[in-house]
């Protein structure tokens, strides 16, 4: 299967139960001259939380990355037909514009709801109101997190949530926001992958899968 | 349809927060254009016949001036990998780029040329072909920008490469361009129709190159 096929299947989520599922079947995965994932294999179905854990430079990041479509894989195959959310180490956000214009950019760029009222579900989701309405460049790193996790709030119920370091930078408060939020996608029959070092969505149990360090 | 316009209206909004960069492109046109008379001297008749070819070359070099950072800012925040994953595709976001550059880059000089061809000298009954011209002309140098920055982007010193890559394809725009402008066949030129013509084909290729320039780039060297 090549790159484009996966890219294929990931854009045109197919409705079918079956197809419910994310599918890792031995993926290998270059970043420069090394290998950083090698041979690995993932299941993953509707209601799972999954915690990627492992050191610095595990490939953590390039896994999720790989999922989301943004790298191409050496080896092996990732089969995913639902509607993915990505919310990487960037957020995503444009400094000369408010929090607001961001999301309700981002909600009409991806063709969800983008009226007054769900921009204002979305953004009270993780309490930035009182902030969202500034240029982002002026908030802090996790002002802007609760920025870009707001997005969780207009995606859609079957999606598959790739966060990257989701808890980076929240205070406590957010923290439990960000988990009360990712089990409500849970229970919902949603999927979340999401690499951490923290801990994460604890009360439901999220299994892990865990990435050894560095293939040679 | 309506991804394609939440692209340009994002970048409208950003562009209007960032106004004093068009202050420093238009600064740059209208200092190309004033150093010209400078260099060669205050002779009439060498002056009046390089006035269509000094608006045009300053235009060529401030709209591709702006080009460095098209792209830059959106991968650096992360918004190419949303774009990716979005509805709108990486050749509507690349056609949307130009367009939005096109309005806040294009327009204003445009609007400024009358004021700089007055300065030149330039008879008013040549205004008309050479509005209409430099109209088409700076939409297929965007077109042409937007190819360069998507093929430079993530590169070390990028901006010297997409100079690099882009003057020597804006010769058929300038030929075709003064030209134009310098007709005596009234607007509709043989000319202008050729300009019209690389346009036109700029238009179909432009968005589809730089969709697999950022593809390709974006892939190798992400985060």
């Amino acid at each position: 299967m090549t790159d484009n096929d996966h890219k294929k299947s990931v854009r045109k989520p197919a409705p079918s139960a079956a197809d419910n599922c994310l599918h890792i079947n031995q993926l290998s995965v270059h970043r420069g001259m090394a290998l950083v994932i090698s041979n690995l294999s993932h299941q993953q179905s509707a209601g799972d939380i999954c915690c990627l854990t492992g050191p610095n430079g595990a490939g953590k990041s390039t896994l999720l990355r790989t999922i989301a479509g943004r790298l191409p894989a050496a080896g092996g195959d990732i089969k995913c037909a639902l509607p993915i959310i990505y919310i990487g180490h960037t957020d995503g956000l444009s400094g000369a514009i408010s929090g607001r214009e961001n999301l309700a950019g981002w909600a009409k760029i991806n063709g969800f709801s983008a009226t007054e009222n769900a921009i204002d579900t979305a953004l009270s989701s993780f309490a930035t109101n009182r902030f969202a309405d500034l240029p982002v460049r002026v908030l802090s790193r996790g002002q802007r997190r609760r920025l870009a996790l707001a997005r969780l709030a207009l995606a859609p119920a079957n999606s598959l949530w790739l966060l990257d370091e989701p808890n980076a930078g929240l205070d406590q408060a957010s923290s439990r926001i960000l988990d009360e939020i990712v089990q409500k996608h849970a229970t919902a029959g949603g999927m979340v992958l999401a690499a951490t070092h923290l801990d994460f969505a604890a009360a439901a149990q999220p299994r892990s899968l865990h990435l050894p360090g560095l293939v040679t | 349809m309506k991804p394609f316009f939440a692209q340009i209206e994002r970048d409208l909004l950003i562009a209007w927060q960032n106004r004093q960069d068009l202050g420093v492109m238009l600064v740059f046109f209208v200092i190309i254009i004033a150093l010209f008379p400078l260099a060669i001297g205050a002779n009439a008749t060498v002056l009046d016949p390089l006035g269509v070819p000094v608006i045009w070359i300053a235009a060529l070099l401030a709209i591709l001036a702006g080009f460095d950072r098209l792209f830059a800012q959106d991968v650096r925040d992360g918004w190419l990998d949303q774009i990716a994953l979005s509805q709108l595709g990486l050749g509507w976001y690349a056609l949307a780029k130009a367009i939005s550059h096109w309005l806040t880059a294009g327009i204003p000089l445009l609007i400024m040329t009358p004021l700089m061809a007055m300065m030149l000298n330039i008879p008013s009954q040549q205004w008309p072909p050479l509005l209409i011209a430099l109209l088409i002309g700076s939409m297929g140098l965007t077109l042409l920008g937007v190819i360069g920055a998507a093929l430079a982007e993530g590169a070390r010193r990028g901006t010297a490469l997409m100079a690099l890559l882009i003057l020597p394809l804006a010769v058929p725009l300038l030929i075709f361009g003064t030209l134009a402008s310098q007709s005596d066949r009234g607007i509709i030129s043989p000319h202008l129709m050729l300009l019209g013509a690389v346009f036109a084909l700029l238009l179909a290729l432009a968005p589809l190159v730089a969709a697999s320039a950022l593809e390709i780039g974006e892939t190798e060297t992400g985060l």
